[in-house]
């Protein structure tokens, strides 16, 4: 009798806790709290905030959010804009739970409005309060005259730059070609881009740190390099532990060769496995300070996890961006990105990927307009 | 033609058969002479039974005789008990009644859990149980402490932050990136294209 009364009473028990965590846990949801938090001297300011489709659902001890935000920012500053980088922040501490959204080939003109759309998913651990759920601030803003404004935190500054180098390459690299092949040389250009953008692999990629893993069967593997007869920097030596499908800790020697110091070199990682496919597995940024003529040791506390299928073969190394101490910056330059191995599996600039997408939508005459701004 | 079963037959002769048998051995009797003599058999076996204990002493007082008999039995177990080796029976008792309680409320336990447990967890548990079992520490091979730490993974269809095997989520869930990265410092980058305007817009999430 004491026993049915036991079951009775815990049964109730369950119940009631199924009834309190269920809604939860099978996606309810609650408004999503946020806060958008401009400097008052800030480029840019705020016009307009829709923030539809964004929910925070509790999923075990976290709140997944999803933050789907379309802001509408007028340029208050007397330069153009060229790009833009925003913070979203649920927890600063919690993988996951820092976001950014950055938009590059921008050209806004002063007082003009312009719009930044965001779909981002990120994490925020339950005990740390629901007000505001989730924050959206400025990291930085790059303008014509490659003049930088923003906290920076992101080291969205250096990416902005890359992006807006690369998109001035090339703008003038297609200019160029309308001069000398016409608008037919230019179509034929942007089909091939589209062409290779659809061919191009996309291999599923982990990265683990700080892991310690099963080192059976572990082998050294050097990496080969692309030469870039124009870059600053020139990688002499390389490897990397292999396991399985596994690849950690590359060490790379770089050696500067120009006449300036270097604060910050980012390469490409691009595998090839035993069936031959071929594929950019990561890029390994590292900060230094390397001064003219000298070398240095670089390694990645990393490990990289390929599909299982993948049997890593050989590897091969090619700088992307290099900055300078006094924060400017290299990037390859259109024949050096000419290499075969290059075309197939890195992407185009985000500027050449917009060039493409207006020539889809809108045809040659569209693009030669677009040109004909810058 | 089938016959009564003799216990039938001898019932029906003390009288003990049950109402609803009795008319169908009655008829049946009536009409075979087999059986007939197997009942005229009975009833002299009861004479002759009657008969004999009525030739038993009157003054026999038979409530203290089985009382006796009883209580020899019961002496002779007990001097079997002593010299034979002592078999344990399972106590049972109410102790099987705390077990099959104690069980109900575990199953009780589980299923409300499993239910409402988010699936990611669920998932990250059954695998988290896998490797146990896959590593077998027991084995004496050394426990690979795998996936220690959130993991960032990148595929065709965007980034996903991963820990201990179950998914915590992915960015730009609706669309489909044109292009992302990895970069080895904990941090992926997802480009997407805004197919009307051209706007390209790349969203970074950092696991580190």
């Amino acid at each position: 009798m004491r026993s049915r009364v036991f079951l009775t009473l815990f049964g109730v028990a369950a119940l009631s806790y199924g009834q309190a965590s269920g809604p939860a846990s099978l996606g309810g949801q609650q408004n999503l709290a946020h806060k958008i938090d401009f400097p008052h001297d800030a480029p840019v300011t705020l016009a307009g905030d829709e923030w539809g489709g964004s929910a925070a659902t509790v999923r075990g001890g976290a709140y997944a959010i999803d933050v789907r935000v379309a802001l509408s920012l007028r340029n208050a500053s007397q330069r153009r804009i060229r790009g833009i980088t925003l913070t979203v922040l649920a927890q600063e501490a919690t993988p996951g739970g820092k976001g950014s959204i950055s938009v590059p080939s921008l050209d806004v003109a002063p007082g003009e409005i312009f719009s930044v759309r965001g779909d981002l998913h990120l994490l925020r651990p339950i005990g740390v309060g629901v007000s505001p759920m989730v924050e959206v601030s400025l990291d930085g803003v790059l303008f014509d005259d490659l003049n930088f404004y923003g906290p920076d935190k992101l080291h969205s500054r250096r990416s902005m730059m890359v992006w807006e180098l690369e998109a001035r390459r090339d703008r003038q690299f297609f200019k160029a070609l309308l001069e000398q092949a016409g608008p037919d040389g230019l179509q034929k250009e942007l089909l091939a881009s589209l062409a290779r953008d659809a061919d191009r692999p996309q291999f599923g990629v982990q990265m683990v740190r700080g892991r310690a893993t099963n080192t059976d069967g572990e082998r050294d593997l050097k990496f080969a390099f692309l030469k870039f007869p124009d870059a600053p920097v020139e990688p002499t030596s390389g490897m990397a532990r292999i396991a399985g499908n596994e690849a950690r800790e590359p060490k790379l020697v770089v050696h500067n060769r120009s006449p300036r110091s270097i604060s910050y070199l980012e390469m490409g990682w691009i595998v090839r496995d035993s069936q031959g496919r071929e594929f950019l597995a990561a890029s390994m940024p590292s900060e230094m300070r390397l001064p003219p003529s000298s070398s240095s040791q670089l390694l990645q506390d990393a490990a990289l996890r390929f599909d299982p299928r993948t049997s890593v073969e050989s590897m091969t190394g090619f700088v992307s961006s290099v900055e300078f101490g006094d924060g400017s910056m290299w990037i390859p330059n259109r024949a050096e990105l000419n290499d075969p191995v290059l075309r197939r599996v890195v992407a185009p600039s985000p500027e050449e990927q917009r060039l493409v997408q207006i020539y889809r939508k809108r045809g040659i005459n569209a693009v030669m307009e677009e040109l004909k701004k810058f | 033609m089938t016959h009564p079963a003799q216990t039938d037959l001898a019932l029906y002769t003390t009288g003990d058969l049950p109402l609803w048998r009795s008319p169908l051995v009655r008829l049946h009797i009536a009409g075979c002479a087999s059986c007939r003599s197997w009942i005229a058999a009975f009833d002299s076996d009861r004479e002759s039974i009657r008969r004999l204990a009525a030739e038993m002493p009157v003054d026999v007082n038979w409530d203290r005789m089985a009382a006796e008999m009883s209580a020899n039995v019961r002496v002779g177990l007990e001097a079997g008990e002593c010299v034979a080796s002592r078999v344990r029976r399972p106590a049972l008792g109410t102790g099987w009644r705390v077990a099959a309680a104690s069980a109900g409320v575990a199953v009780l336990l589980v299923s409300a859990w499993w239910l409402n447990m988010p699936r990611a967890d669920s998932v990250a548990l059954s695998r988290a149980m896998q490797k146990i079992a896959q590593a077998g520490p027991w084995r004496g091979n050394g426990l690979a402490l795998d996936d220690r730490g959130p993991t960032v993974e990148v595929s065709a269809s965007g980034i996903q932050l991963q820990q201990n095997g179950g998914t915590l989520g992915m960015s730009q869930g609706q669309q489909r990136p044109i292009n992302v990265t990895l970069s080895v410092q904990g941090s992926a980058r997802a480009r997407y294209i805004d197919t009307d305007t051209g706007q390209v817009t790349i969203t970074g999430v950092y696991a580190q």
